[in-house]
């Protein structure tokens, strides 16, 4: 058992153990090696100046992310490369975004400025043909107030792409990879005189630990629990942390099902998906933000069980299974029967999550998913809607509705539902279901829309769903 | 090529690309070094029955428990008016007010400090709207008037006369980094501040004040800002009052550094308005009269509240003649943190207003609003004279509509737009063309100075230090070009420093748009001084080199790094060679430049009855933008499709700079107008205090087509023929509010559509909801007819 944290930063070796592994990586990195680039705003992950590049062990190289270090707790750092803004110049030189950054205005009060470059850079070292899209799309997790974006944008359009040397020539991955791997075999038990960190590095060690430890919190994530732990002193005694399981993160397709491990993250998870399944692929494009989802998983999103969560409604609606493990085997629940209240499951404090199965559209199905939100990128829902459902000429034969925002956990719609099915597609039989969803529903007022707001959204979202049927505009599935 | 009009990168951008720009909590502590917070209200008002600190001063590690009590100066301070307590006495007036500064070794000690204070209360009723504060008559200072002409005789002469309210929400400045101040006690009662704030002058006064100490006791230092947006004019002397006060009590440096969550709850933000007016016109909505009577929230204490009124009273007029007006503006006095400057003070309320009007004329007339519009232009030589009395001499406004309606192909897009409007179930798409005047000077004609220290070293670089702070908007970069300007050397010759109260005194804040106006044209002013002993010199110096000239200084140039007599202009100087002699020779090397702005009065009551006039601004920044917008009727989600700027921003010193300013204005003026909402609980806590609920524009609500231009015209009044160009573009984000506003009108029937500022997805589906359920209502009375 190894009782330390193994890291690298800007290619510089660490070993750490003790209360300084229980720190955010941004605290580390900015106190305990004064690596002072990386900013701290928001400290929950809404606004990217904390952004850093993680790399993991990958196949035998180092795959970099950008997250956000300020979520992001040392010892999930663990078996990892860093890179910071400090570390990105290229021979002491300017690297060729920063030079863009630089002589296209990209900058301003310069606060907000590592975060992008770390994230652009991560998209010009994955990137061989960079389009304004796609620029946007990389840094859609970093908020500035200053430059209005356009500078920002016109920087990425004019990166010499010749003068990019990859990150891994950068940052010789052969050493590291070779530690990584071998430390990765073995788990970590890190404990001071009132924390405990336990890093599996097997699923049986896992399962044993939680059976020792009930009140073990687990993180694969983090971004929700991080948030809290910054924000209203949330301080877990025990933590188990999954980031080193190999084989975790796994993404695999069955005929009819797609089974999504539990470390997988959501960015993962939405590069599957984007052909298998381009409704689900598109809500996943508005989930947070390129760092969230790149340490966001699905298990997360389904067991910090936020009724405001963007996945549930989808799983919902597709009926997914929960696969649950602990010391005395597996166990499945349907997710349709997982959530006994608000923020209580069908989870005994032996289990945890270890996967879930989402069950893949059958032909001829059609799925729409809605997320209503303030902003529409990097934001939490006011409502979302999920809606899986089969036609027979104008005629609705079989609908299932799932309904967030809108109680205290996700709503199916039985009475909805069973209206709609084998109903005729026009406007004034979804107007009755909308009467009939507002009866269904309890939600409150809050800072992100009023109870009215979500009455209405709840109704006109089925009107929506009309006139998008109508105009053929959600496709059925083929396969 | 001169310094000036060149596309230079902002001084500090290499530092920001890499992570080496330093930022106040970048700075290493220094030995001994405490942390700083405070432990302020959690209730918008009530009166204080008891303090008690026993228990959190034995917590380990806590160094200083601060109250009132340990303030060396009066409690009150007040950037306008002094009525501002700044530690809770008996009663809390805000919430978010500081109660105790707590100093420490550690944030654990901190915390456990918070949590061991003993406060009781008895609450109090909080006054938390415009609404209950006119009800109270709770006001601060007196309502001001600007009147021209007969309103009420106009009006009831008036073809046609619309009343009604308008209402303007907050705006939360969200500069990334957060309020912060590090105090490093000195010598002999005096002390070193670092501060980010807009305001370094205003800084040492304060903390003067509250040490008891006289001004020159304290320094205060100002680097850079992680931005600012007004929001540091003020109100960043706070922490930088509780941090400096450890520093005095303590004698160790003491830091504190905001998170943005206390920030943002602590803090003033953009004041709220809610306007009422009348409004005459005729039935090509030329606009005969106009009655309004602006009521802002002022928060708590006046702050900069009243010159905040003063701006946006100025600005009701914005492009737009006003034959015969009667404005009055009135200030309400709540229990939220005092309302603030923010980019465009008041200027975005009073223009919002105004451009609301033009929209409701239009949609009273059925008329396109551009139209009505330009009826109401400000003429060229007549119809030119502002309510209160100033003449507009440059106005561009119609130059800038011309052009901007054909670039952005208005009308072929406006049909558009309607045509789209009146076949799409589920779609509405609105376009409006909204301008802006903005009139560039304090309100408050004795801020109208600065002054600049220019200090050139023996190998000819130069050091500048003005009383401009940089917060991101390239004021140093700008100064930098008009200094090498000056002396015609090349940019990188010259480097802008910290600014310091030690260099620059008694200066006025880094606001109003003006840093560069002010700051520059004094550093020009230093830098003539030492053109003046330079030239000379070069004058004897170049003579005697040559045998037929004599010394003739009126034919000296600087040009291009270099220093010759036109007459000779082969025998030359480099510009480094010329300093170099000019200190073998005893001639002076630095210089300080005096600069005020000429010609600006203002008074509140020299005008008819009493009211307000004068000629506050020494020119006005113009523009227009067209702005194209889809909205999904179901959900309320807006898309700005395009935007097309052109403004009159005169000759800009560094292009990149301007355009910049222009982009990065107009998308904070959108976030104003659609997703930037502040919530409140009924007791006035904010419940939007971060980013996870107050939602700034993110890169991908920038428009798809961006087009931001100006027109190239000199403004021969200011340094370099430039204009001011940080405050102008925030106002023309209302035309992205006026193109929904515009959509609104093809689902409200006869009805003048109402829509409440911030058009968030939320008042869009509401409204749309009302509207869809009274045509619904309507149906069989139609089908009667």
């Amino acid at each position: 058992m190894r009782d330390y944290l193994h890291l690298f930063v800007n290619g510089k070796e660490h070993k750490i153990s003790g209360s300084e592994a229980f720190q955010p990586l941004s605290t580390f990195l900015r106190w305990g090696l004064g690596a002072t680039g990386t900013k701290i705003v928001c400290e929950e992950g809404d606004c990217g100046a904390c952004s850093v590049l993680v790399g993991k062990l990958k196949d035998g190289k180092i795959d970099y992310q950008p997250i956000n270090s300020c979520i992001q707790l040392l010892y999930q750092a663990d078996l990892s490369h860093i890179i910071t803004v400090e570390g990105l110049k290229q021979n002491g030189h300017l690297n060729p975004v920063q030079e863009a950054m630089v002589e296209c205005h990209g900058t301003q009060c310069g606060f907000c400025t590592p975060g992008f470059v770390v994230a652009m850079c991560e998209y010009f070292d994955r990137s061989k043909s960079p389009c304004a899209q796609g620029i946007k799309d990389s840094v859609t997790g970093n908020l500035c107030r200053c430059t209005g974006y356009e500078p920002i944008i016109k920087a990425g359009l004019n990166v010499d792409m010749a003068g990019i040397v990859p990150l891994s020539e950068l940052y010789p991955p052969a050493e590291m990879s070779k530690i990584f791997a071998k430390e990765r075999s073995e788990s970590v038990l890190i404990k001071t005189e009132d924390k405990t960190v336990f890093l599996p590095a097997n699923l049986a060690d896992a399962a044993k630990f939680k059976s020792e430890h009930s009140d073990a919190i687990i993180i694969a994530g983090g971004t929700d629990v991080c948030v809290v732990m910054n924000k209203r002193a949330y301080a877990p005694k025990v933590v188990m942390s999954f980031g080193n399981i190999e084989g975790l993160n796994e993404i695999s397709v069955s005929e009819n099902h797609i089974k999504v491990g539990a470390t997988a993250t959501l960015s993962q998870l939405e590069a599957f998906v984007k052909d298998r399944v381009p409704e689900f692929f598109h809500l996943l494009w508005v989930f947070g933000s390129p760092q969230i989802r790149n340490a966001g998983t699905l298990a997360g999103n389904i067991a910090n069980a936020s009724p405001i969560a963007d996945t549930p409604p989808f799983l919902f609606v597709m009926d997914a299974v929960i696969n649950l493990t602990s010391s005395k085997g597996n166990r499945q629940v349907r997710i349709n029967d997982f959530y006994k209240g608000y923020k209580k499951f069908d989870m005994q404090a032996d289990e945890f999550i270890s996967s879930v199965e989402i069950p893949l559209p059958a032909k001829g199905e059609m799925v729409r998913l809605y997320k209503v939100s303030r902003r529409k990128h990097l934001d939490i829902s006011t409502n979302t809607a999920a809606f899986k459902f089969k036609l027979n000429g104008n005629k609705i034969e079989d609908i299932t509705i799932a309904y967030g925002g809108v109680a205290a956990v996700i709503l199916r719609l039985p009475k909805t539902e069973a209206f709609l099915k084998g109903k005729q597609i026009e406007l004034d039989v979804f107007h009755q279901a909308a009467e009939l969803a507002v009866s269904e529903i309890t939600p409150i007022s809050d800072v992100r829309g009023s109870k009215e707001f979500r009455l209405q959204l709840a109704k006109n979202l089925l009107s929506k769903l009309f006139y998008e049927i109508k105009e053929g505009r959600i496709a059925a599935c083929q396969q | 090529m001169s310094a000036v009009g060149r596309d230079i990168p902002h001084d500090s951008a290499k530092g920001h690309v890499t992570g080496e720009s330093i930022y106040l909590d970048d700075v290493p502590p220094v030995r001994g070094e405490l942390l700083v917070d405070f432990f302020y209200a959690k209730t918008s008002h009530a009166k204080v029955k008891s303090l008690d600190l026993t228990e959190a001063a034995k917590v380990p590690g806590v160094v200083a428990l601060l109250t009132h009590k340990d303030l060396l100066g009066s409690n009150l301070f007040g950037p306008i008016t002094k009525d501002e307590i700044i530690l809770v006495e008996d009663e809390i007036m805000f919430m978010g007010q500081p109660i105790v500064i707590i100093g420490a070794e550690d944030r654990k000690a901190i915390e456990a400090a918070k949590a061991a204070i003993k406060i009781e209360l008895e609450p109090l009723e909080a006054i938390l709207s415009i609404k209950r504060a006119k009800e109270l008559n709770s006001v601060i200072g007196p309502t001001r008037r600007i009147k021209r002409g007969d309103v009420e005789a106009t009006l009831k002469n008036s073809a046609h006369v619309i009343e009604n309210t308008f209402r303007n929400e907050g705006q939360e400045h969200f500069y990334l980094e957060s309020q912060a101040a590090i105090a490093y006690p000195k010598e002999n009662n005096q002390i070193e501040v670092h501060s980010s704030t807009q305001h370094p002058s205003e800084v040492q006064e304060v903390i003067a004040h509250f040490l008891g100490v006289p001004v020159n006791h304290v320094v205060c230092i100002t680097k850079r800002m992680g931005g600012g947006f007004g929001g540091k004019e003020s109100q960043a002397t706070h922490p930088a009052v509780m941090a400096s006060l450890v520093a005095f009590k303590t004698k160790r440096a003491a830091r504190i550094i905001f998170n943005k969550d206390h920030d943002m709850q602590c803090t003033g933000k953009r004041h709220p308005f809610e306007n009422t007016y009348k409004v005459g016109f005729d039935k090509d909505g030329r606009i005969t009269a106009l009655w309004a009577h602006l009521y802002s929230d002022g928060g708590a204490y006046n702050d900069l509240s009243s010159a905040v009124m003063a701006r946006a009273m100025c600005h009701i007029d914005n492009a737009y003649w006003l034959p015969v007006v009667d404005v009055s503006g009135t200030i309400c006095k709540t229990h939220f943190p005092p309302n603030t400057a923010f980019r465009g003070f008041g200027g975005p309320q009073g223009i919002a207003t105004i451009e609301n009007i033009m929209e409701e004329i239009a949609a009273y007339l059925g008329k396109d609003p551009l139209d009505v519009r330009k009826v109401n232009l400000y003429g060229v030589g007549e119809n030119n004279i502002t309510p209160y009395g100033e003449i507009i001499f440059d106005n561009n406004l119609h130059e800038i509509f011309e052009n901007l309606e054909i670039s952005s192909d208005y009308s072929k897009r406006k049909s558009e737009v309607d045509k789209f409007n009146r076949e799409s179930k589920t779609h509405l798409k609105g376009i409006a063309l909204s301008a802006v005047k903005f009139g560039i000077s304090f309100n408050t004609k004795f801020l109208n100075q600065a002054n600049a220290l220019v200090n050139i070293y023996i190998d000819g670089s130069i050091q500048v230090s003005t009383g401009a702070t940089e917060m991101g908007q390239g004021v140093n970069t700008n100064i930098k070009q008009i200094v090498a300007s000056e002396f015609d050397i090349e940019p990188d010759q010259v480097i802008v420093m910290p600014t310091s109260t030690e260099k620059n005194n008694n200066t006025s804040a880094t606001a109003a748009s003006s840093a560069t106006d002010l700051n520059g044209s004094a550093a020009v002013i230093a830098c003539e001084k030492i053109k003046e002993g330079l030239t000379e010199l070069a004058a004897h110096h170049l003579a005697s080199k040559v045998a037929d000239i004599n010394p003739s200084p009126s034919s000296i140039r600087f040009e291009g790094g270099f220093v010759f007599d036109r007459r000779r202009p082969d025998t030359r100087l480099t510009f480094k060679e010329l300093v170099k002699i000019a200190y073998m020779n005893r001639v002076s090397l630095g210089e300080r430049g005096y600069y005020a702005t000429k010609g600006l009065d203002w008074s509140w009551d020299a005008g008819p009855e009493g009211t307000a006039s004068g000629h506050p601004f020494l020119y006005y920044t113009q523009g227009a933008a067209v702005s194209e917008v889809t909205i999904d009727r179901f959900t309320g989600e807006l898309k700005v499709e395009r935007v097309d700027i052109l403004m009159d921003i005169g000759k800009p010193v560094n292009p990149g700079i301007a355009r910049g300013q222009l982009t990065g204005a107009f998308i904070q003026g959108m976030g104003w107008v659609t997703t930037e909402c502040l919530k409140y609980a009924e007791d006035g806590t904010l419940l939007s205090h971060s980013p996870t609920t107050y939602k700034i524009p993110n890169i991908q609500d920038t428009p798809e087509v961006f087009n931001v231009n100006w027109i190239d015209k000199e403004n021969s009044v200011n340094v370099k023929g430039t204009k001011a160009v940080g405050e102008p573009p925030l106002c023309l984000g209302l035309s992205v509010w006026c193109a929904v506003k515009y959509a609104l009108r093809s689902v409200s029937g006869a009805e003048i559509p109402k829509l409440i500022l911030p058009a968030s997805n939320e008042e869009i589906v509401m409204r749309l909801a009302e509207y869809e359920s009274k045509t619904a209502q309507k149906k069989p009375a139609d089908a009667l007819t």
